[in-house]
């Protein structure tokens, strides 16, 4: 049976393009356009996986992963976190820490290489 | 001075006296005029004083007499000399005359020849006289221009927007102007006539100015600096000093030219903001782009033909291009708003060079440029921000890499350089023309030739490099022959050399 993977980010083009990219790959996927919708679908969902970005409007990524992580019945779901305003410079510590801080499991920078997000899912995954 | 032109008058109520007296002095060149009795003679005198130089006044004279008018003549402001005519040849007149301020006297009768020996001579000590008033008045003058000059010079420095202090060779602030004191918020009876240790000054100013009353030579140094005034940093100063020397080379003192260049701050500050949020703006859209291009490319939205694949690989090549451009914006405004290198921390750069070196590997292979980096036994720590050190040696070696022809070498040397630590990457690359390393630090400046023209950049990264660098006080070289390589040598204040440094400053 096909995991399911849950997008929550408030660009639509963006779901659209991380969900061509994941459907490929012949995961389930769920789309929500921001962080509170994200909350709800992950309780009501179920999903496998998250792949939530840092920069929404209504509820920002970091406080969404607490939440995820606070939650007893959802702390389970590995959380993969797309960064958007990490630079270059500090991509290897800053991101990183921001990554720790937010207790997300992995974190990448938007936009993604397909086999890099692939692979980085299946890993994630695998752990379970 | 003037030609002294000596003006006689004579007053005498014989006639005859009054012409005789006229034609022989008139013969030898001096103005005379005359005066019937002694009333006359004092209008004439009061009517345009300091215009007679010599009188020749007749004691015994109907109406006031010649002593009266003695008198009255001793009263003036500018006295004539007064030659008494005495009648009788009375001594006792002649004498009592002197005693009441005649020069001198002659009797009557007198000869042409006796009148003109006493006149030359009344005339001699005039011309003295008028030498030495004049002399005086010179020197008055030439004191008071001294006195109007400097209220001058003092005027201008008083009211100019730039403040001024100046130190004596004792380290002691003989002059603040009312600008320094307003800039420095000490008032100014604070300044004047203290030590600079004493006078309140920021440390790392009086240090400066201690330094500079120390330098050796006769060099012309000023040292330029950057001072905050005030808890919540709301002024910033620029500050230049200068030693100042007499004509054999030794310090006299120093003069310090203080500026307010917080709004300067303030604007940099306001760019710096512009450029980030544009930079955010624009980052998302097209991150958004890019990802929809790489699913196209993925083949994810359906097969595409030959040529469909090459158009949409350039423009993504492109939105990628882009994407970069925005990263170095945003982290040059993060670097030029001092919130770059916040995080420092004891660091061991053979550690992070070696991690940049890994990451570099596979870039290099594809060129079969080989890497070379041997770290040494021991590495000085230094106090720095480690992402911002990986940044700077990213940069260098990938750019070390991206100009180099296949087969090349890249060699990183990391060395202890008496209170720094030095690193060097050297490449055997195309070169930098000497015209374009000047400008290789400035910002967006990209060496354009037909060998880079195929290298994607963005013209950022260097002056990136060059920011982290000066953030933690050292300093980047540059040498490079065209065709030969390119080497560019740092060097980090190493974390003790930093501690004993600040601690100075303190």
């Amino acid at each position: 049976m096909a995991k399911k993977i849950l997008v929550i980010d408030d660009d639509p083009d963006l779901v659209e393009a991380t969900s061509m990219i994941l459907k490929s790959r012949h995961y389930d996927v769920i789309a929500a356009y921001g962080g509170v919708e994200g909350l709800e679908k992950a309780k009501s969902e179920n999903p496998d996986l998250i792949v939530l970005d840092v920069m929404m409007p209504d509820k920002d990524g970091y406080t969404l992963c607490k939440e995820l992580k606070a939650d007893p019945a959802l702390n389970a779901i590995p959380v993969l976190l797309l960064t958007a305003v990490v630079s270059h410079i500090s991509t290897t510590r800053y991101s990183h820490q921001m990554g720790m801080e937010t207790e997300a499991d992995d974190y990448m920078d938007k936009p993604v290489d397909p086999a890099e997000l692939a692979k980085r899912i299946e890993v994630l995954l695998s752990r379970q | 001075m003037p030609e002294p032109v000596t003006k006689i008058m004579v007053i005498d109520d014989e006639e005859i006296m009054r012409y005789g007296c006229t034609r022989i002095l008139s013969k030898n060149g001096w103005p005379v005029i005359t005066a019937e009795n002694g009333e006359a003679g004092l209008a004439k005198l009061q009517k345009s004083p300091k215009e007679i130089d010599i009188i020749l006044l007749d004691l015994m004279m109907p109406g006031i007499g010649g002593m009266e008018v003695l008198e009255k003549i001793q009263a003036l402001s500018d006295i004539p000399l007064v030659i008494v005519i005495t009648g009788y040849a009375t001594v006792a007149s002649a004498v009592e005359a002197m005693k009441k301020g005649a020069y001198d006297f002659i009797a009557k009768p007198f000869t042409p020849d006796q009148l003109r020996i006493v006149v030359k001579r009344a005339h001699e000590r005039r011309a003295l006289q008028k030498e030495a008033e004049f002399l005086r008045s010179e020197r008055e003058r030439s004191l008071r221009d001294v006195a109007t000059e400097k209220s001058r010079v003092n005027t201008i420095i008083n009211c100019m927007g730039d403040g001024i202090l100046v130190c004596d060779r004792d380290r002691c602030i003989v002059l603040a102007n009312p600008a320094a004191g307003l800039m420095l918020s000490i008032p100014e009876s604070q300044l004047l006539g203290h030590h600079v240790s004493q006078g309140h000054l920021p440390p790392e100013l009086s240090n400066t100015i201690e330094e500079s009353l120390k330098a050796e030579g006769t060099v012309y140094t000023s040292v330029s600096q950057e001072l905050i005034i005030g808890e919540s940093q709301e002024t910033f100063l620029r500050a230049h000093t200068a030693p100042v020397r007499n004509d054999l080379g030794e310090i006299m003192g120093s003069v310090t030219v203080l500026q307010d260049i917080s709004y300067l701050k303030e604007l940099d500050k306001m760019k710096s903001e512009f450029i980030a949020m544009v930079a955010h703006e624009l980052r998302a859209p097209i991150a958004t782009v890019e990802q929809q291009l790489t699913v196209i490319l993925g083949g994810m939205a359906g097969n595409l033909n030959e040529k469909q694949e090459q158009l949409i690989a350039r423009a993504s090549e492109r939105t990628r291009g882009v994407l970069t451009l925005i990263k170095d914006l945003l982290d040059l405004s993060k670097i030029e708003a001092g919130k770059m290198v916040q995080y420092k921390e004891p660091l061991n750069l053979a550690d992070v060079i070696v991690r940049v070196v890994d990451m570099m590997k596979p870039d290099a292979q594809a060129k079969h440029i080989e890497i070379d980096f041997l770290p040494p036994a021991a590495v000085p720590v230094i106090q720095a921000d480690r992402s911002s050190m990986e940044g700077i040696f990213t940069n260098l070696i990938s750019n070390a890499v991206k100009y180099t022809l296949d087969g090349g070498r890249v060699t990183i040397n990391l060395d202890d350089n008496d209170g720094f630590v030095r690193v060097c990457v050297a490449d055997t690359g195309i070169g930098i023309k000497s015209d374009d390393l000047p400008r290789i630090f400035d910002k967006f400046y990209r060496v354009k030739s037909s060998e880079t023209r195929r290298i994607v950049g963005t013209g950022l990264g260097l002056s990136i490099v060059k920011s982290i660098v000066d953030a933690h006080m050292g300093t980047i070289s540059v040498e490079s022959t065209e065709g030969k390589g390119t080497t560019f040598s740092i060097l980090l204040p190493k974390a003790t050399a930093l501690a004993s440094c600040e601690e100075n400053t303190q």
